[in-house]
């Protein structure tokens, strides 16, 4: 086990690549529903929609449930662990 | 229905707290042009918006807004967290503290608690997309504001992009209307006809 200053920059790190993935994704949505029939717009989105799924899987396999449904321990309910996404250590 | 994920859209470190940053940011929680009226705006001017595409880019930017009431939220906590009394009290913070503590409450930077009265719903798509692209400038103004008057650059940076977030929003409602315009007819050339008995 890392120390725990280590393993939260490692869990940042991952955590600013899901939102840098997020944020490209959320991004061709909101083009999406003005443009639906962008092929160029569409391709993107499906891009990036498979390398925010596999960050997020990474994610939840080593920090714990982004959402209520991602909670992998089962002995434990991980979800209501903090940090809290507002506390300054989550980010 | 609507579903968290727990984490912020765009990260907040702030490492110095600053009751007089929070004093001003605290607007786009609860203010006129903040981030809880553009969500309550857009997610309830859905229902009478009779074009499908609009629909979606009322719901998807409404639900952005509210992960910007979140970041807002996030800044203003971390901005006010450890604080002493005497800190709050000479940051003229002591006015709010003393109805909230350290609780987030939408109000805007003058006090004025939240208001519907800040958000438009006309049941009218002309008049509603109208007012959406309005309200993108007005969010954008006031971030602009803030900007003039913050200098830590932690807190800079998150406000830096929910700045940049009301341009793209602001394209999007251009979109929308367009896409609305698209459907009047000879009838309602100059688009002032009503959307209700068209």
């Amino acid at each position: 086990m890392m120390n725990g200053m280590m393993q939260n920059g490692d869990r940042s790190r991952l955590l600013h690549r899901i939102q840098a993935e997020d944020f490209a994704l959320y991004e061709v949505v909101l083009y999406l529903d003005a443009y639906p029939t962008n092929q160029k717009a569409l391709a993107f989105y499906e891009e990036h929609k498979r390398l925010l799924a596999a960050l997020k899987e990474e994610y939840h396999q080593k920090y714990g449930p982004l959402t209520v449904y991602d909670n992998r321990n089962t002995s434990e309910w991980d979800w209501v662990k903090g940090p809290w996404p507002w506390e300054k250590e989550a980010n | 229905m609507w579903m968290y994920d727990k984490k912020l859209q765009y990260p907040v470190k702030i490492k110095n707290p600053n009751a007089n940053f929070a004093k001003i940011i605290i607007s786009q929680l609860g203010g006129p042009d903040g981030e809880l009226a553009a969500s309550m705006r857009y997610l309830h001017q859905r229902y009478s918006m009779p074009y499908d595409k609009v629909v979606g880019i009322l719901t998807d930017v409404g639900t952005e807004e509210l992960a910007h009431l979140e970041m807002i939220a996030a800044i203003l906590y971390q901005l006010t967290k450890g604080l002493s009394p005497e800190e709050i009290k000479k940051a003229g913070m002591d006015i709010y503290f003393v109805d909230h503590t350290a609780g987030l409450y939408p109000v805007s930077a003058a006090g004025v608690p939240f208001d519907m009265k800040y958000v438009g719903v006309k049941g009218d798509v002309l008049a509603d997309l109208n007012e959406d692209l309005a309200a993108e400038q007005k969010a954008r103004v006031t971030y602009d504001n803030i900007l003039r008057m913050v200098d830590d650059p932690d807190v800079r940076d998150p406000i830096k992009y929910l700045r940049q977030r009301e341009l793209v929003h602001y394209q999007r409602f251009g979109d929308a209307i367009r896409i609305a315009q698209d459907q009047l007819d000879s009838r309602n050339f100059y688009a002032i006809n009503p959307s209700f008995d068209r």
